[in-house]
């Protein structure tokens, strides 16, 4: 019998959704932040036999010194398989060896391409754009070789934008027939969008954001109003099922005990 | 096509006239510093974002002063925001006029205030590739290829930022990216372990350190300990770089902090809140508490040893348990 969560966060939602994408004995190359943590409590719950690579160069690590504050901190080793550096991880990627990317970003179009380079016009604004964000780090190469992509992020209008001030980390391009094959990339591209607000996939002929799934306590409209275009809706939409008390407990009690990446809320 | 470090003919050429014996590399951080790091460097940077960087070299580039350099690393956070802040700070001591790199932060710790000043101001060139295209730079300069062919991330605004070319296979007729070589006038590399003659034995992942070393005109090593040759020849496959890579050799505990280093010690992440924290209000207009963290562990202090001094025992000794192997002991040191 399944014990839900009473109370939770958006981001602890977010979390458990991650986990839940993802598929036991798969191969899963993890971007920073809240991908270690879907991956470590899907390693805990449904997928122990879940594989992952970081881009720094472990492979098939248990992250059982607890939750790496960088995809190159030595907790990332731990009872790996492998362990190399940037080159071979991302060969392993080229070569097709990578199921999922899993990969977060600060900006998205209704085709899956994200922006984490910069906001501002480029390319005449490059050189003093608005706001310059980190950089691609490994993403891009991510989202190109990886043979699918998930996509983890916050629900908010600013983020999910019809077009992107640079396209860092490709997904369907403008959602033409083999965008992605006539670009010379090799991975299928992004399979889905997981958000504070909804479970999204892609329509399957033009490649165009769909909303599969409301959170609790969204509503299709309030899920539109927050996203900066407009969204597909598949007919068979229906509300993603709350986290167990045990997911929550985990992340806070076996993942992310210190609450660097996973904010603790005041429950009412 | 233009080279910001050496061309491959070039990197060939010096390479030829080196002396590559084995010789005893020894020397001071000051020295190695004088000797290898020129005004108008291309400096490849080692390391991955705030693991292994080495910041040791940062902090004595920054009391000597440098002119003009070109920064080129695929992931780093420490080590270029320093020498940001520094520019920020003291634009007459020194100065960065590019960057080539993929990611620039700090990870869990948040943005780079230093880059976003720098970067937001128009104050520095930057040349955006991706993590894989920056190693894989690295590795052709390292095979002595001018290029490598690679399958990401083509059709993204990264390949107009930058210098790569796509093309048609002449095998396979697909679309295929090519990334020229990347050959820094010097590497910069922190590792746990180097004999005196160089020889480099990384522990834990090795990021792009060996690529690094290897296509680098020269390649300056820090190293937590020394270790008696002997130790490198009783297992030479976990010989990472080889001596004839390196051209100086310091021994410097500590001399990633507060970067974590593999099996030695964890982030300082009370030191990186407060570093990024005074960076962070910079930025926003506020100067003293940066140009305060400037003097008071950097300029003011006579060598790495010194700043290390200065960082409290009970910091260093944190970091140094939480980088133990098991959580049982971890959340023992984290509940004390």
């Amino acid at each position: 019998m399944a014990c839900h969560a009473e109370s939770f966060t958006p981001q602890e939602m977010l979390i458990v959704a991650g986990s839940r994408q993802l598929e036991d004995e798969k191969v899963v190359f993890a971007g920073t932040g809240l991908p270690m943590v879907s991956i470590t409590l899907a390693q805990l719950t449904h997928a122990p036999g879940i594989i992952p690579v970081f881009e720094a160069g472990a492979v098939g690590s248990s992250l059982i010194r607890g939750l790496p504050l960088s995809v190159g901190d030595s907790r990332t080793t731990c009872k790996a398989d492998y362990l190399q550096g940037l080159n071979a991880a991302f060969e392993l990627t080229q070569r097709g060896f990578i199921d999922y990317g899993f990969i977060g970003g600060a900006e998205i179009d209704p085709y899956g391409n994200l922006n984490s380079t910069m906001i501002g016009d480029f390319p005449v604004g490059y050189r003093k754009p608005g706001v310059r964000l980190p950089g691609s780090g490994g993403a891009g190469d991510m989202a190109c070789s990886c043979t699918q992509t998930l996509i983890i992020m916050a629900h908010e209008p600013r983020r999910f934008r019809r077009r992107l001030s640079y396209y860092t980390s490709m997904g369907y391009f403008d959602g033409s027939p083999d965008a992605r094959k006539k670009a010379g990339l090799q991975g299928k591209g992004p399979y889905r969008v997981i958000t504070t607000k909804a479970l999204m996939g892609f329509d399957e002929e033009t490649k165009y954001m769909k909303i599969l799934a409301t959170m609790p306590g969204e509503t299709v409209e309030s899920v539109q109003e927050a996203t900066g275009f407009e969204l597909m809706v598949d007919p068979d939409a229906y509300e993603y099922e709350p986290p167990l008390k045990e997911e929550i407990r985990l992340i806070h009690e076996a993942i992310d005990t210190q609450g660097y990446f996973v904010k603790r809320e005041m429950k009412q | 096509m233009y080279w910001t470090g050496l061309s491959p003919d070039e990197a060939r050429e010096s390479l030829a006239n080196k002396d590559k014996s084995k010789k005893d590399k020894r020397m001071t951080l000051s020295k190695a510093v004088r000797s290898f790091v020129s005004d108008g460097a291309n400096i490849g940077i080692g390391g991955f974002v705030n693991s292994r960087q080495p910041l040791a070299l940062v902090h004595e580039i920054i009391r000597q002063g440098r002119k003009d350099l070109t920064l080129s690393f695929q992931s780093a956070g420490l080590a270029p925001e320093l020498l940001a802040g520094a520019m920020a700070l003291f634009p007459d001591r020194l100065h960065i006029r590019r960057l080539e790199f993929a990611y620039f932060a700090h990870e869990y710790a948040g943005i780079s205030p230093m880059f976003r000043y720098l970067a937001e101001n128009g104050m520095v060139a930057v040349e955006d590739w991706s993590n894989y295209n920056m190693s894989a730079r690295f590795k052709a300069g390292a095979m002595g290829l001018p290029f490598l062919p690679v399958r990401s991330p083509l059709g993204s605004d990264i390949m107009k930022s930058n210098r790569s070319r796509t093309m048609e296979c002449p095998f396979t007729g697909r679309t295929i990216g090519l990334i020229p070589a990347s050959h820094p006038n010097v590497a910069l590399i922190h590792v746990q372990e180097a004999d005196m003659y160089g020889n480099c034995r990384i522990k834990g992942q090795t990021f792009t350190c060996p690529e690094i070393a290897m296509a680098s005109q020269h390649t300056v090593i820090t190293c937590e300990k020394l270790v008696e040759h002997e130790v490198v020849t009783a297992a030479p496959a976990r010989t990472s770089i080889p001596f004839f890579a390196v051209d100086a050799v310091v021994e410097v505990p500590f001399g990633a902090f507060p970067a974590m280093c593999h099996d030695c010690y964890y982030f300082g992440q009370g030191h990186i809140a407060m570093l990024r924290q005074a960076a962070e209000e910079f930025r926003k207009g506020n100067k003293a508490g940066l140009e305060s963290y400037y003097d008071k562990f950097i300029l003011s202090a006579k060598d790495f040893d010194d700043y290390i001094g200065r960082i409290p025992y009970k910091e260093l000794n944190l970091a140094r348990q939480m980088e133990s192997r098991s959580l049982e002991l971890q959340k023992f040191v984290e509940s004390c």
